[in-house]
Parts: structure tokens; sequence; C-alpha cells
């Protein structure tokens, strides 16, 4: 499998979501306006079906209708497909940029577009997972600075940017709106987040204290819900009976106000299911497959730490604390005084206190008059006795 | 080594090969989805035409109905000759608008209202059914094309992998704190890079505690510097360089690092090369640097010095050129990057992009092993082992321990299984001396030596 296989599925799903999403509202506003251009022509047939032929002033009335209908249907059906076509540009430009890593009719690459393409993907991957983690300032900033952001789904986030920035201003309209705009497709997934917003409502109009507005609320959206939520509906028009600021765990429970917080949350995790995305994003999973794939049990032992290697590193020590080991089935040995294999060209040497050094490294070790001074332990050898060592 | 196959960790026998080329060039799956992709691009294109040329089409002919209607009901004249757009139906819009011209009878009666005459009815309604059909047209039309947009949704899920939960047995991510280490790692990758206002705005997005974002500026604060540096002299421009070498003038000279002198060099090649103006300046310059240099470098220097000879002729056509070739400045800014980070102990390239770069190999070869393990029922046997199923095939730049994998066993060897050197030389893990021992004897897997098991030494790697 390649890397491209492996890792762009989301860079090319978003914008594959988007185009089905404007493919259906295309539709749907094409739909209403054939049947608005329908509805009056069908009104001209209607009046020439009558038995007396009709008064011309009022065909031509009528016809006057069509035509506008007409015009009407033409413009909006000319922004709405103009509409799709923007979005599959999205996705061309983002086809074409991983495309930039394919080898050309030569079959040459250069090791520095190689490079430079690959800081992109970085990049990329950190906006991705900003935008997860909801930093979008940052993600916008970075998008900004790095050039990348026709690459990255900044821009198609921003919707989700407003409603989350309205949800934590303890606002439920812009996500409401989200969830009508996306009906259907929330349906598809069994999302419950309409419903949670609705109890949010529910619970804002008791906090005030308006206990009838809050029954009228329920009965205009509860109904909808019985049947899977009638639980939760019970326990939700209990608050009607408490205080507001009732001790009871239950009513507490509602009352909290770090409830927004799990709004935000719950909506970002629909978003995400929306556009068929997994929990984890790339970044995240490249972060952990790459430091397990970079973890030895050298990383976790004081004497064996290097300060080039990411694990041995303290952020990310901690982090890779849980992962597993890379797996090695062939020794790989570098020579801890040149940075050199070990192997038939620089073979290993050990000196008497068991250390392993390569041959090349001896003379570097080795001063004048024979003492050998072992750079890891500090022990000084006079003229030692320094044996081979063979690594199958 | 046959004789002792049986002792082969389980995951051997699962015969993975390990990835041992990365290909990150594959460009199938990509032109699948193009094509798809360029498929409903034309679909739409096609209907982005209709609707503006059909229907455009269509809505004049009303207009123009509607007009003549309006002008005959105005009018009041006996007979009207009047042409009107006219398109044979399912014909595109490109004919002359009046090459069908029809009369169009309106009879008055002044008395009562105007009504339409049978010939007029006649060209409305077929007006009116070919605007039917065209605005239909358009609909289904747009409606068939949701076959292929839905295609690419296909392609993509086909050919990308969108699942990453089967290359995790814990999500490690999950961990607030550990999430927050991870916004420091990202914070000090774009610092390093010289974006402190990137890493400014995460700190406080994220609210990263005061001494996290101090670590964060400090820790990097030193490679920025570095890096500014690096890009000046790819600019050739040295002064900071020089002022950064001469601070750390001791270590350097330590680690023997040639870093400083090749600096010193450039710059009074540089003073030479501007002629014969600059030549006390020159002079100036080498009495007042490179006597601490006179020792190590005595024979270069003096290689240096006799450049004066070529001043007045400029240095383009003499043995110094080179000096001031653009491969000098360019392995000078990467031996000032590499001596730089060195003396300061920290890597050339940031921690998080090593790992997110081992990473995008590591991924394809585990999910790879996704399907051998599901297909094969061993899912579960990822779950006892706390090693990677495979090895993951690095470039050499990313190892950064040795690593000694005991060849009778086909396992790392750790700080309870050590490597041991047997008395012929030969290593292999502790475990696996004991195993083949009998007693106190061993018979080396490798060699035709007897030996006593107790005289293997531990060594260190």
């Amino acid at each position: 499998m390649s890397e491209i296989k492996a890792l762009e599925h989301a860079t090319l799903k978003v914008p594959y979501e988007i185009l089905n999403k404007r493919f259906r509202s295309a539709q749907k506003i094409i739909d209403r306006e054939v049947d608005q251009v329908m509805n009056v022509s069908r009104q001209v047939e209607k009046a020439l079906d009558a038995e007396q032929p009709p008064i011309l002033s009022d065909v031509a009335k009528l016809m006057g209708n069509v035509a506008q209908k007409l015009q009407v249907l033409k413009r909006k059906a000319d922004e709405s497909i103009n509409d799709e076509l923007s979005v599959t540009q999205i996705c061309k430009r983002k086809l074409h940029h991983l495309k930039g890593i394919m080898p050309r009719c030569t079959g040459e690459m250069f090791p520095g577009t190689v490079d430079q393409w690959k800081r992109i993907r970085i990049d990329r991957l950190v906006i991705e997972h900003l935008l997860r983690m909801g930093y979008y300032q940052t993600a916008e900033e970075l998008a900004t600075r790095t050039e990348v952001r026709h690459l990255t789904n900044v821009e198609i986030f921003q919707t989700s940017r407003e409603v989350e920035e309205d949800l934590a201003n303890h606002s439920t309209t812009k996500c409401v709106l989200w969830c009508i705009d996306n009906k259907s497709k929330l349906r598809k997934i069994n999302s419950t987040i309409e419903f949670s917003l609705r109890v949010q409502e529910f619970v804002e109009l008791v906090r005030q204290n308006q206990r009838l507005e809050a029954v009228k609320h329920s009965r205009r959206y509860f109904p909808a819900y019985e049947k899977t939520q009638l639980n939760e509906i019970c326990h939700v028009m209990a608050l009607l009976a408490y205080p507001t600021d009732s001790e009871m765990e239950h009513c507490k429970k509602y009352m909290d106000p770090k409830r927004w917080e799990q709004l935000v949350l719950d909506f970002r995790h629909e978003n995400y299911r929306l556009f068929q995305l997994s929990n984890t994003s790339v970044f995240s999973a490249a972060i952990q497959a790459g430091l397990s794939a970079l973890k030895t049990p050298q990383c976790y032992s004081q004497t064996c730490r290097n300060l080039n290697c990411p694990v041995c590193q303290d952020d990310f020590h901690q982090i890779a604390l849980k992962l597993p080991y890379s797996h090695c089935v062939q020794s790989r040995l570098i020579c801890r005084v040149t940075g050199l294999p070990l192997n038939e060209h620089n073979q290993p040497m050990m000196l008497p206190n068991g250390q392993i050094y390569g041959r090349l490294a001896l003379p570097k070790i080795t001063k004048e008059d024979g003492t050998v001074t072992c750079p890891v332990t500090k022990v000084k050898f006079t003229k030692p006795k320094i044996d081979k060592v063979f690594i199958m | 080594m046959r004789a002792v196959d049986w002792r082969r960790s389980k995951f051997t026998k699962l015969i993975v090969e390990p990835q041992t080329e990365v290909d990150i060039m594959d460009d199938e799956a990509i032109v699948t989805v193009e094509k798809e992709l360029d498929r409903v691009v034309s679909k739409l294109e096609q209907l982005h035409e209709i609707a503006s040329a059909e229907i455009g089409d269509v809505a004049s002919l009303m207009s123009e109905l509607v007009n003549v209607l309006g002008n005959a009901g105005q009018m009041l004249v006996t007979t009207l000759n009047t042409g009107t757009q006219m398109n044979a139906p399912g014909t595109g819009s490109t004919d002359d608008p009046m090459d069908d011209a029809v009369n169009m009878q309106v009879e008055t009666e002044p008395a009562a209202p105007q009504r339409l005459t049978d010939s007029q009815m006649e060209i409305i309604r077929e007006a009116i059914s070919k605007c039917n059909v065209r605005v239909q047209k358009l609909s289904t039309e747009h409606r068939d094309s949701h076959g292929s947009v839905s295609k690419i949704g296909k392609a993509i899920d086909r050919n990308f992998s969108s699942d990453f939960s089967s290359t995790m047995r814990v999500d490690a991510l999950q961990d607030k704190d550990n999430l927050m280490l991870l916004n420091k790692a990202i914070a000090k990758h774009y610092c390093r890079q010289g974006m402190d206002d990137v890493a400014r705005i995460l700190i406080k997005e994220c609210k990263m505690s005061e001494n996290d974002a101090q670590d964060v500026f400090d820790s990097e604060r030193e490679f920025a510097e570095i890096y500014s540096i690096w890009i000046q002299i790819q600019k050739r421009e040295l002064n900071e360089a020089l002022k950064w070498a001469i601070r750390h003038s001791s270590q350097l000279l330590e680690r023997h690092s040639l870093i400083e002198f090749r600096l010193h060099r450039m710059r009074f090649m540089q003073l030479v090369s501007y002629g014969l103006e600059s030549q006390h300046e020159a002079i100036l310059y080498a009495r007042n640097h490179f006597q601490k240099f006179a020792v190590r470098y005595e024979h270069e220097i003096a290689n240096l010095m006799a450049s004066f000879i070529y001043l007045p002729g400029g240095l383009e056509k003499t043995p110094y050129k080179i000096f001031l070739a653009q491969e000098m400045w360019t392995e000078l800014s990467f031996t000032f990057l590499k001596d730089a980070c060195q003396l300061l102990g920290i890597s050339k390239n940031s921690a998080l992009s090593v790992v997110v770069n081992a990473g995008c190999t590591a991924l394809p070869a585990l999910l790879n092993i996704k399907q051998v393990m599901q297909s094969r029922q061993v899912l579960t046997m990822w779950n006892g082992c706390d090693e990677l199923p495979i090895e993951i095939d690095l470039q050499p730049e990313f190892r950064f321990h040795s690593i000694f994998a005991c060849p009778i066993l086909r396992q790392q060897t750790t700080e309870d299984n050590p490597p041991k050197k047997l008395t012929c030389g030969h290593v292999i893990s502790n475990d696996a001396l004991h195993k083949l021992s009998n007693g106190h004897i061993l018979k080396c897997p490798y060699c035709p030596v007897e030996q006593n098991a107790e005289e293997a030494v531990r060594i260190y790697f």
C-alpha cells in the first residue's frame, strides 16, 4: 500500500462530501424552479383548453409569468451548477498536488522535491489536527503562513467554527440551522445532536424560570423524539418540578454549564461523522505509528539516550510510554563514536569492559602511548586486548 | 539456525515480508479518482451549457411571445404579421431567430375583450410544451449525474483507507496530558522554523501552561537563531554566522569543528575578491582573525595569503575562484547547520517532523498487515505483545539507536535479556545462551567451538 493510499483519504473525502451536498441542494433548487415553471405553464394550458378561446391579455399575463419563471430557473440553475463546479476545482487542486510526488515521465525525482512535498504534508496534517482540536485560529494562521490553504479543509470548516463559537457563547441558533441544513444526512447517521440542542434550550428556559415557555418548547420539539429518547425526555421534564439550584444529582447534571462544552464536542464529532471521517486523525495515527517505529528499549535506559532521537526527548518520551516498541529481527548496529554502521567494513570490536565500538573508531580513542579511553564509561586501558565480535 | 527454528518468535511464522520499498509514488488510486472526477466535471459543464443556452433560449422565446401578445392587445390592429422567434423543437439555439416567422392573426372585437385565435393558441401550445420538455430535461439530466457523483465517493473509499484503528492498540492521544505535550511539540516545530506567531497563537488557543510555553520558546530559540543564520549564509551574508562562531569559539575548538576557520576563510576571500581597494582591510582581517588558527591551519593560511598576488587582476581566472563558488557557500551553510546543531546537542530536524515522517512510512505497512492478520484470524495476537507486529523499514537517518536482535530468538535484547559474546566471538542473547547450553557446556550455534557457558561476556552497543 502506498503512502498516498494510506494517508490521503480525508484530503479527498471532505471536498467530495461537499460536492455531494452541493449536488443535492442544486437538484433541490432546480426541481423547485422546474416545478414553478410547470405550474405556470399548466395554467396557460388550462386557459387554452377552456371552452371559449381565452382572452388575449389574460394569456399574455400568464405567458409573462412563464417567461419570468424561466428566467429565474435559468439564473438559479446557473448559480448552483457553478457552485458544484467550484467544488470540483477544490478536488482537482488536491489531486494535482498529490500527483506532484509522482515520478515524471522520465521516472526521475529530485530528492529536494520529495522533501518539499513531505514538508507540506506535515503542514497539512498539522492543520487537519488543529481543526479537529478546534484550534481554528492557529490553523488559519498556519495555513496562511505556509501557503497551503488551498490544500487543506480550513475554508470548509469555517462554518463549523462559527457554530462552535456560537455554542461556546451559549446560543443554539447556528447549530440548529446547521442541523436543518444537514437534516437528511444526520438522520442517516442516527445523530441525536438536534435533540441534545432542544434539551439544552429547554434547560436554559427552566434556568431563567420561564417554566411555561419551557412547557411550550417541549410540546413543540420533544414529540418528534418520543420513540427513541422517551426516557431522557421524562428526565428532562422532571426539571420543571425542582428549583433551579436543587442539589439533586439529576438536576445538577442538566443544570451544569459544562453541558455547553460537551455540546461543542458533540457537534465536532457529528460534523466529522457527517464527512465520514474516522475518529482518529491521520496526524495522530501517524504520530503514534511513527513513535512506535522509532521506539526502542534503549530510549528508556538512561545510558543509551540519543538527543537526536525524538522518543528520547521529554515530550515524546512521555507520549510514547504506552505505545509498543518497534519490532526488529535483524540487528542494526551503529558505532557510538563515528556514527557509522557496524559491518564487515567497520568490524565491531570489544573493549575489555564489554563496550563495542567500530574498528574505524579505535584510532580516535587510542592515545599515542597505547592507552585506550572508553568514551562511554571513561575508563582507561593500557594496551588492552581488543577482541573481534561477530554479529550474525 | 535451522536447528533452532522452533524457537523463533511467533510473528516471524506469519511470513510477513516487511515493506522493502517505500512507494509513495503510486498513482493508480489518484488516477482512478481523477477519472471519475473528470467525468462529473464534463457532465456538469454540459449541464451548465444546457441551462444557459436551452433554457435561456426558451425563456427569450416566451418573452418574445409575451411582447407580441402585448402589442397585439394594445394596438388593436386587425391583422398583425409578426415574426417571432421559434425554433424547431429539439434543435439548438444557433439558428437565426427570425427564420421561422409565423403569422399571427389578431382579430378585433372592439366591444368584447380580445380573444385568441386558433392559430395563436396553437403557437402558444407548442411553445409551452417545448418549454416543459426542456425544463424537465434539465432536471432529469442533473439528477442522472448523481450516479457519477457518488462514483467519486466510492472510488475514494475503495482506493484510500480511512480507518486507522487497526494500527493502534492503545490510543495514547486520548489522554489530555499527552495531547498538551503534542501541542508543545507542534509549537516547537514551528518555533524552530521561525514561525513564532503560529506557536504563540497555538499556545494561547490550547491554554498551555506558562511553564510549558516558556519551555517551547527556550528550547527552540537556539535553533531558530541557527536557522536564520543558515538562511543568511545561503544568501552569502556572514556577519551573524561569524558572531555566533566567535561566541562559541572554545566549544567549537574542543570538538575539532572546522566551521569557525571556514567562516573566516570565506569572509577573507570575500574581502580579497573586492580587489585592490580592500587590500588593506583584508590584511587587517587576516592579522586579527587567523592568528589563533596559525598552528592548526598553517599551510592553508599561507595558501590563502598567497592570493594577494592575484589581487590586481581579480580572482576570476585564478585557482582561488573555487573558494567563492556556489557549492562552497551551500557546503558552508550545511556544515554550519550540522556543527551548530551538534554543539548545541539538538537535532537538525524537528522531533515532530521525524516522528510524522516515520509514521507516514509505518502506516501503510501497518495497514497492510491488518489485512493479513484479519484474513488469518490472528488479530488478537498483537494484543499479547508489546512490540509492533512487523519491522518497519525506516531510512538510516531515522535510526538513532543500535539494536541487537538475537539471531537465535529473533528478538531485540533488553536489560533483562542482554547480548552476550561467546568465547569464539559470536554474539547471542542471554536467553538463547541458557536454552542452548547443556549444563555448563555450550556449543556455539555458528561454529564448531565448544565452550563453558559461564565464560560468555555481557556486551554493550
